[in-house]
This record gives C-alpha cells, structure tokens and sequence, in this order.
C-alpha cells in the first residue's frame, strides 16, 4: 500500500485539448512503475481512465474527491487542506465528494494501515502544484507578461506590478490548453498557511445536526430492508428453516437461505427481506431454523490460552529474525526472565452497526455503504458475480466507525447476493447482536518474552508468539512466519541489542481472524514494551532513561526528551505510578507516559495519560490530537473492559450490555503533543493506540508493585 | 393510525403500536438523523426528547410516544445553533460522527437542568451514551463551552 | 407536571387503592382458617423467636437482588442477578429517579421491555429518594428489621402502611415479574406478604444484632 513515487517529471502533461474545466487527476498505468498526472481532456483523447481529483469549473468552483473513507479519521478535511494549501484556494470554496472505488484510477484506497495521508500526500501535494502552475502560466500569457511576476492567491492569479487579476474560473479553458511544466515547485513547511494548521473539520456541521448520511441512512427508490439470521458458529451450515411464521409478519416480503462469503470459508444464513428494518427484524423473532454444527472444533476461550502457553513452552516457533545468539546467551545468564503475557480477542464494535445497499440488475451492481476498502470490493464483486469492474460501482458512505472490520468483502457480498434473488435494491442491516457475535475478531496472542542482564545491560532478548496469524486467511503459506511478528516493536531497538530474535508458534482455529486498529500491533505492543519495563526493572534503571538508552535514533532521543518534559518526569512523587511504552507502526512513533494514584475509595485511577506521536510530516494536528485520544480510549477498553470469549464454539458477548464500553466517566484526561519535523509522513489513525496498555500496566507496577501480564484486567481490583 | 409530534410538527402514522420509535422516526419519517446502536437502550446513539427528556427510542414504542412532543436531532436548533453545537463545532467534537447525535440530545438536557454542570454532573448525565471513537474528553470540554456561551447570551 | 395529569394520576391511584383493598380483604377473609393469620390483628400474641423467624424469611426476599438492586448502599442502582453496580454511572438524583439525561425512565418503560438484558419496567421505576434512601444492601438483619420499622426511615409508614406496601405496591410488585432473564425472589410473594404479616404479628421483633 505504499504510495508510489512521482520520479518521471516529464510524465506530467496538461492536453491542449479544450475543455469546460481544468480536470487533474493522476492516472495509474498498468504497465508503467510510476503514476501520471493527466488533465481529464488528455485522458480522455488517449483513451485513458483517470480520477478526476481536482476539478475547476469555469466559474472557478474547485471540486476534490476524496479518494479515501471517511471513518472518523479526518479525511473530508486534510485531504481538501492538502489540495487547498498547494492549489491556493480558500478552503471555503473547494467541494468534497467521496470517489467511487476505483483502483485503476485512485490507486489503493483501502482505509486501513493508517495510509489516507502518508499513501497519497505527495500526490495531493503534486497534483495541486501542478494545477496551479498552470493557471499562473495561463494568466501569464493573457496579459503577456514572465510568469515570473504572477503568483496565486485564494483562486485568482495575480500579475504583481499591475495588480491585475484573473480568477481561477476564468484561467481554466486556457490552462486545460497548456503542457506543465517538468518540474514543479512546491512550497517549503515554513510557507505553509492551511496545512500543519488546526482548522476546523468540514464535516463537524453536518455531524452536529444530523444531516450526515451513513450507511445505514442511505435511502434508495424501492430500496427493502433486510436482516439475515446467520449461524451463529462459523462453519456450521443450515440444516433447514421454517419461514411460515416469519413470512406472516406484517412487511415480510421473502425469506431465503444466502451464504456468505467469509475469507475462503462460508456462513450459512437465512435472510428475512421486508418493507421496514423493523418489520424484518420481527420476521426474524419468528423464524425457526436448525443448524448443523457438525465436522469443526467448537472453540473455547479455556482451551486456546491453554493451548498457547503450551505452545509457547513447547515449541520454538518460525524464526521472524534472528540478531546475534539470544539462545546462547540466554542459557549462560544468570540474571534472566521468563514470562509470558496474554491479549484476549476482541470485537469491532463500531457505533455504526455493519449495513450495505446493494442493487443489482443483470448488467451492473452498485453498492452504498460504510465502507473502507471500495476498491478491493469492486474487485471481489466483479469476480464473484462475473461482472466487469466498470460495470461495479462501489459508493461511500460516511462510516460510523470502522476499526479495521469496514475494509473487508462479507458484508457487501452478501448484500448482493440477497439483492440478486430479490431483483431490487435492499440494505441489509446487521443488529448489534450480529456485529459483535459474529466477528471476524481481532486475535487474541500470546508471547513468550526471555531476556537477560548482564552490567545493568540487556545482553539478549527473545520473543515467542502464539496466535492466529492473519496470513493463513489470505493465502499465506504456513511454513513463513507471520510477516507482522515484530509490528509495533521500535526499530531502532534491533542497532542496539545485540541478540535478539523474534519468532512465530504456528495456531491455527476454526473461526477467521481480522485486523482491528493498529493490527498486531495492538496486541504485540503490549507484550513486547511490557517486556522492556520488566527488563528495565531486572537491570534497576529508570524505564524512561532505559529506552534512551536502547533507542538512539535521533528522532527517538528528541520524542523521549519531550516525553519527560511534558510529563514533568524527573518531579514525579511518591504515591504516584508513572508507566511508559513507545511503540511504532505505520511508520510512525509515539510515546505514552501513563500516570495513576490511589484514590480516597481505595481504587486506582488514571489522573493523566502524555501522549508524543512523531508522524514525520503532517497536516492536521487537531486532527491527530483527537485520533490519538480516541486511541487511548479503545486501548483503555480493550485492556480493562471488554473481551470476547468463546464456549462451545459461541462467542459469549453480544451486546454492550455483555461487551461493555467505556463510557465519558471512564475516560481519562489525555494530553497529546506531535513533534515537528520534516520526515515523511507517517499514520495517525492507528499508532496511538499500542502504547497506552503497557503504559499503564508499567504505571501500575509502578504503584503497586504488581506486574500485569494478562489483558484484560480490572481496574478496580488492582 | 398513530398520532406523532414530531419536531413541532404532527404526523399520523400507519404502524405497530409496538414498533420503537426509533424505527418509525427512520423509516417512515425518513429523519435519519438519530441513529440505531445497540437496540437495547446501552449505547444511547438514539437519544431523543419526549416533553423533554431524553429517551431511548430504540426501545421507546410508539403506544408511549404517541401524543408526545418529540423532538429529534434535526429539531434541536433551527440554524444548528444551539450552544451545544456551536460548542461541538468549535472545539471539533466529531470523529465518525455516529454517536453525536444521540450525545447532543443528551447534552442539551444537561444544560438545561443545569446551567453550570460540573465535571461530575457530566459524568452523572453523559455515561449512558458511548463514543466508540473516543471523543468524550472533548464532549466535556463542548459542554462547558456551550454552558459558556449560553450564559453570555442570556447576559445580552 | 401540569395540574390536571397529576389529579388523574391521583384519581387512578384512589381507584386502584380501592380496587387491591377490596381484593385484599375478600383474601384475606378466604384465608381465615390459616393458622399463621388466625391471631386477632387487634391483640397480637408477642412471640419473639417466631417474629424474628419470619423477619428472616422477608430477609431474604429484601437482600434479594430484585428487591436490593434499587435499595443499594450507594448512589447508583444495582443490576443483575449479581447485584454489580449499574453501568453508564446511573446516579439516583433527588427524587430517586436518575439524574439529567440519565433519568431511569428513559430507558425504563412501563412495561418489562422483552427479551434478555433489555430493560426491565414499571410506571414507577426508580430508587428511593434521596432523602429517604431505604437502603438494604449491607444492611444485617438487625438493622434492616430496626429501619424498616423506623417512620423516620421507612417513607413515614405506620405497620399497617408497611404491609400495604408489601403486599399492594405495583413496583415492589415487579419483583414477582422481573421480565425475561431475571430470578425471581426465593418466596412468592404471598408467601413473603404472609411473612410480612407474621413478623408484624408476632411483635415485630428486630433480629439480635450479633
């Protein structure tokens, strides 16, 4: 998903072709390594598909889609403060549409690994240089004058000595005329007026006064509603149902058996097709269906943290990567831990419970959802149902949340196909009770960590996991070691241990697994900084001073020296537990200083969590302020809330009622700082989060002297 | 038939006694701005006022609504200019957005009760209403920007 | 509140009052063979370890959880059958019924709301009030036995009003239909309005507080 250089200038074109507007986008040749940025009028003579990612119309209205999800992540505004700041537009005057999935013309648009800025910025970036240079050019050559003396400012270009202006509308038809030219000037950081700015987000009036439609909201001519009785083990198959109760419910049009597409596994179902979401969900009560949960291991959360930790005390695992000699060392040492810690698994549970409109007709689909990865899911449709791409139209919505579970090909799957044998247009709509219980979920690891001290330094480290590996589920083979088995571990870590190694314990279930924000890095944070704090402990050194040590990148050092300077780390009391954890993924780095303190009723509470993320290059740092935030708070659910577990083969949580959130008394107060520099551009989304369950465990060690290696725990019993 | 108010504005509504409101406020007057999250009044995302208060419609029926002064997301201002939203705006609350809804109308229930709530009185009011997203540092801080902006008002 | 709803609220209130009473007596007359009713209301026989016997018999319904869970220690309600203190920070407010936009009728209809974990109903849901918080959870029998008895600390009821509101009131009563999921009280709720009437018979007698 790594954004692909623009190295060849001279691919850049602007048709002399005439047009009613400037139309930029980038387009993606199939053969071509580098992508190109081309005016609609040149894709068009050359028969090429592009996105048109920038468009402005001859009244000087500029239109930007956006090519990525909106989730919640920030994209509806950073991806327009982006193309503002180097087009010179006000932001004000530039709309925002959601693109249709596209690969051939967007590139990869899948929101997940934290990609919607670092996987396309220095196209954005690019694009809108490019777009304004040739308006400048084009006002240049109206009046006849260098270039030179005409700069752009807020959609006009303006010729300095004179004062005259053109605005952008204006420019259009003769700068779509124009070649670009090969080299494009951007502007420096320091020139910058939108970006690295905390503007207000876009999309915030609409979310204020319920005019933002998501998924569940869209609402088409004709369009049923939907809800599918799905097995509830996944594997089992539909042994038979009985509609006739369900089909006397008033609204109940059609009730038939569909099978869902899970990975290359399937789960049987029965949908229940009805003129209102509720009169389908009545037609549910009444239906009666037998399942056959024959022929497959019916899991229990028991049996796979047994299995794990014997795994992990058995068997060495594939080797990820090996540094120098751990085992030898280890067997040498004398001054050595071994322990193992434990995540459990985990459900999504975006508010936006998963839904998708589909409608298809013999020759097309279109599909309307919240949706993360549109383009992977033109191309599953398109295969599945033997409908060319062009013909497959895959529409965002705004999301509700996603968190990993909205970038994946189920749930518009089994939309189809129900819209397939109904011959109209339906949203099938899952209850909370469906989208927790029926996962795919994020895996629940566990690692064995070893280390030794020798002369208060680490002289090796070995790390063991034990846990699904979502590979195996993508056509991985199973003799390669999961390729995410060090995600979240600081890389600078490997320039100073000298032994170290990572591998991967085979374990394998039944029921599929899926990423969950910030993938393994979620649950490997937690287990590898955890580790460090022991091994800090083991050579009696200051956890903080410790990673300053082990960790002398020079980006490190600068975030470690503004951990302790915000969190005021050298004039911490008594009483007080003070927790740390660094952790990286998605190419960015952020620190966490967790502090706790026993309060008069005798609980332990979080007073203050420090947040420091270094993203390399950035747009917008509110933005990034409240994704990490709202980072911690998941982290805070997911280590001391709510966990899925199985019995039988069933997961037992079903609704917050059992999967419990934390709520606005829960959340503790979270300062974040981002620091400046010039690096490239890392997430945001994600990174926040792995760091703040090793945080706060090392803080309560900190105070209590007790060491917390299983998530999740409670916090009132510590 | 089944007399709602709505917003001000009356509607008589063919459908089961026993359907929640919620499901009638979507899908049959199509205002979609309060959302279903859990049907189980846990989550709080269909928070909206009955003579005031700030029920759940998801398990709210319509034989208890019916007759009521409803008033949904899409009724709370009429310029999206309650202090609460301009609150919200101001301090970027939002992330998906989802769960908004719902802690608005719960808000302003809040702020009316209480014109100077304290961070306590958030929490008593506030923690029947999940934000999956995170945003609850924030909500606070919008509540007491708006309980701000609400007491310069009436000092005009 | 306007006026004239709480004039009706108070005219059904009369009329369901007067409709129990009526019922109740037509009972309680069937039941007048009963050995444990067959002592004259007016001259009690003071039987100490027979009161205490069935206080602790109303003990038990009192500790149980669909009667502890709304009279808890604290300021927030109890829930479930483990009695665990209930989610989404519900405080009991002045008058008992929840705080803000956490009143207990926002969620809590007039009826149990069906199906497992959904909320369960009553028109008169909520927790004492706050200046009369009634509390059993924690309490021994000893005490619970001295404050149930104390006008100061039982909603002002005399014994007769104590057994009344056993016996008659529509919330107490929902504890006897708790709704899907829920166990019911280890007695039914004759059988507990019985040991009610029986404690009070025989003296009222507070468990010993050791």
């Amino acid at each position: 998903m790594e954004p692909k250089e623009i190295s060849r200038r001279n691919f850049i074109r602007v048709s002399g072709l005439a047009s009613a507007a400037l139309c930029l986008g980038v387009y993606f040749p199939a053969s071509a390594k580098e992508e190109v940025i081309v005016s609609k009028a040149a894709a068009d003579a050359r028969g090429i598909e592009m996105n048109a990612w920038l468009q402005i119309d001859t009244d000087g209205k500029v239109t930007i889609t956006d090519h990525r999800a909106e989730m919640g992540q920030g994209s509806f505004q950073s991806v327009p403060q982006i193309v503002a700041e180097e087009l010179e537009v006000d932001l004000k005057d530039v709309n925002v549409i959601f693109a249709q999935g596209n690969p051939k013309k967007y590139g990869s648009q899948i929101t997940g690994g934290s990609s919607t800025i670092r996987g396309s910025y220095k196209q954005l970036l690019h694009l809108s240089a490019t777009a304004r240079t040739v308006l400048i050019m084009a006002a240049a050559n109206k009046w006849a004058v260098p270039v030179s003396e005409c700069y752009a400012e807020s959609g006009n270009v303006i010729h300095k000595p004179s004062g005259k202006k053109f605005h952008y509308g204006e420019l259009v038809v003769d700068a779509s005329k124009l070649e670009a030219p090969k080299e494009i000037q951007l502007k420096k950081i320091s020139e910058y007026k939108l970006i690295r700015k905390p503007l207000n987000r876009r999309d915030t009036p609409i979310k204020t006064n319920g005019e933002a439609i998501f998924g569940l909201d869209k609402r088409l001519p004709g369009m049923l509603y939907a809800v599918v009785e799905r097995n509830p083990r996944m594997r089992g198959t539909l042994k038979s149902f009985d509609s006739t109760a369900a089909l006397k419910v008033p609204g109940v049009k059609k009730v038939f058996k569909v099978q869902m597409k899970v990975y290359d596994t399937t789960r049987d179902g029965v949908v229940i097709v009805a003129t209102s979401t509720w009169a389908a969900m009545q037609g549910r009560k009444a239906l009666h269906v037998v399942w056959d949960d024959s022929g497959f291991e019916h899991v229990n959360t028991i049996d796979i943290v047994k299995r794990q930790e014997e795994l992990l005390k058995t068997s060495e695992g594939i080797s990820f990567k090996t540094q120098g000699d751990p085992d030898g060392v280890l067997k040498q040492s004398s001054n050595t831990i071994d322990v193992i810690y434990q995540t459990p698994y985990q459900a999504h549970s975006a508010m936006e419970p998963l839904n998708c409109i589909a409608h298809y007709q013999p020759d097309k689909i279109e599909v309307w959802g919240p949706i993360q990865a549109p383009d992977w899911i033109q191309g599953n449709l398109s295969d599945e149902f033997k409908i060319p791409k062009e013909n497959v139209v895959v529409n965002m919505t705004f999301l509700g949340g996603g968190f990993g579970r909205k970038a994946f090909l189920d749930y518009p799957y089994e939309a189809t196909l129900i819209s397939k044998e109904i011959g109209a247009p339906v949203q099938v709509v899952w209850s909370r009770e469906d989208d927790t219980t029926q996962g795919p979920f994020r895996p629940g690891i566990a690692y064995r960590c070893q280390g030794a001290i020798a002369n208060g330094e680490i002289s090796a480290i070995k790390f063991r996991v034990a846990g699904q590996n979502l590979d195996h589920w993508q056509g991985g083979k199973r003799d390669k070691p999961n390729s995410s088995t060090d995600e979240g571990f600081v890389k600078p870590y490997f320039n100073s241990i000298k032994n170290i190694s990572f591998s991967d314990i085979n374990f394998e279930l039944p029921i599929p697994p899926m990423w969950w924000r910030s993938v393994y890095a979620s649950t490997h944070g937690f287990g590898y900084e955890s580790f460090m704090n022991e091994m800090a402990a083991l050579a009696g050194k200051d956890q903080l001073d410790f990673r300053r040590e082990y960790l002398k990148d020079e980006r490190c050092q600068k975030l470690i020296d503004r951990m302790e300077e915000v969190s005021g780390w050298k004039s911490r009391k008594k009483n007080e537990g003070y927790g740390v954890a660094i952790t990286e993924c998605f190419n960015t780095t952020v620190g966490q200083i967790v502090k706790v303190s026993r309060h008069t009723d005798g609980k332990v509470k979080i007073d203050q969590v420090w947040a420091v993320m270094d993203c390399g290059w950035y747009v917008n740092p509110d933005i990034i302020r409240a994704q990490v935030e709202g980072s911690v708070l998941m982290a805070l659910g997911a280590a001391t809330i709510h966990e899925i577990t199985f019995k039988d083969g069933l997961p037992e949580q079903r609704n917050f009622y059992n999967y419990l959130m934390p709520r606005m008394s829960d959340m503790p107060p979270v300062e974040v700082h981002i620091m400046e520099n010039t690096a490239d551009a890392g997430g945001v989304g994600e990174p926040g989060l792995p760091p703040f369950s090793p945080a706060l465990t090392d803080a309560i060690y900190d105070l209590t002297g007790n060491r917390i290696r299983k998530l999740p725990f409670d916090m009132n019993k510590v | 038939m089944i007399s709602l108010n709505v917003n001000g504005k009356q509607h008589q509504i063919d459908a089961d006694p026993n359907m929640p409101l919620l499901w009638a406020i979507r899908d049959i007057l199509g205002l979609t701005g309060t959302k279903y999250g859990c049907g189980a009044a846990q989550c709080g995302a269909c928070t909206v006022h009955m003579n005031g208060e700030a029920v759940r419609s998801c398990v709210t029926k319509l034989n208890r609504a019916a007759g009521q002064q409803i008033v949904t997301i899409e009724g709370l201002s009429a310029n999206n200019n309650h202090p609460l939203q301009l609150a919200w705006n101001e301090l970027n609350v939002p992330q998906c957005g989802y769960c908004q809804s719902g802690q608005l109308m719960s808000a302003a229930v809040l702020l009316r009760e209480n014109l100077n709530p304290t961070d306590q009185d958030i929490d008593d009011a506030m923690s029947g209403n999940i934000c999956r997203c995170g945003t609850y540092q924030r909500i606070r801080a919008a509540i007491h920007k708006a309980a701000h902006i609400q007491q310069e008002a009436a000092k005009i | 509140m306007s006026a004239p709803l709480s004039s009706i609220a108070t005219t059904k209130r009369v009329v369901l009052f007067t409709m129990v009473s009526f019922i109740t007596v037509i009972i309680m007359q069937s039941f007048k063979t009963e050995t444990s009713l067959k002592n004259d209301d007016t001259k009690p026989v003071k039987d100490s370890i027979g009161s205490v016997k069935a206080f602790m018999s109303v003990y038990k319904v009192l500790m149980s959880p669909r009667c502890m869970n709304c009279h808890p220690s604290g300021e927030a309600p109890l829930q479930g059958d483990d009695s665990h203190i209930h989610t989404m920070n519900i405080k009991r407010g002045t008058d008992g019924k929840g705080m803000y936009a956490a009143r207990c009728s926002n969620c809590h209809q007039n009826e149990n709301t069906a199906g497992l974990h959904m909320p369960p109903g009553n028109p008169k849901w909520g927790l004492p009030p706050a200046k009369m918080k009634m509390v059993f959870q924690g309490r021994t029998p000893h005490q619970l036995a001295l404050q149930i008895l104390d006008p100061k600390q039982n909603g002002g009821r005399t014994k007769a009003q104590l057994i009344d509101h056993m016996a008659n009131d529509e919330l107490v009563g929902w504890g006897w239909h708790p709704g899907d999921g829920r166990t019911l009280p280890p007695m039914s709720r004759s059988a507990f309005v019985a040991q009610v009437k029986l404690w009070i018979a025989k003296g009222a007698y507070a468990p010993s507080a050791n």
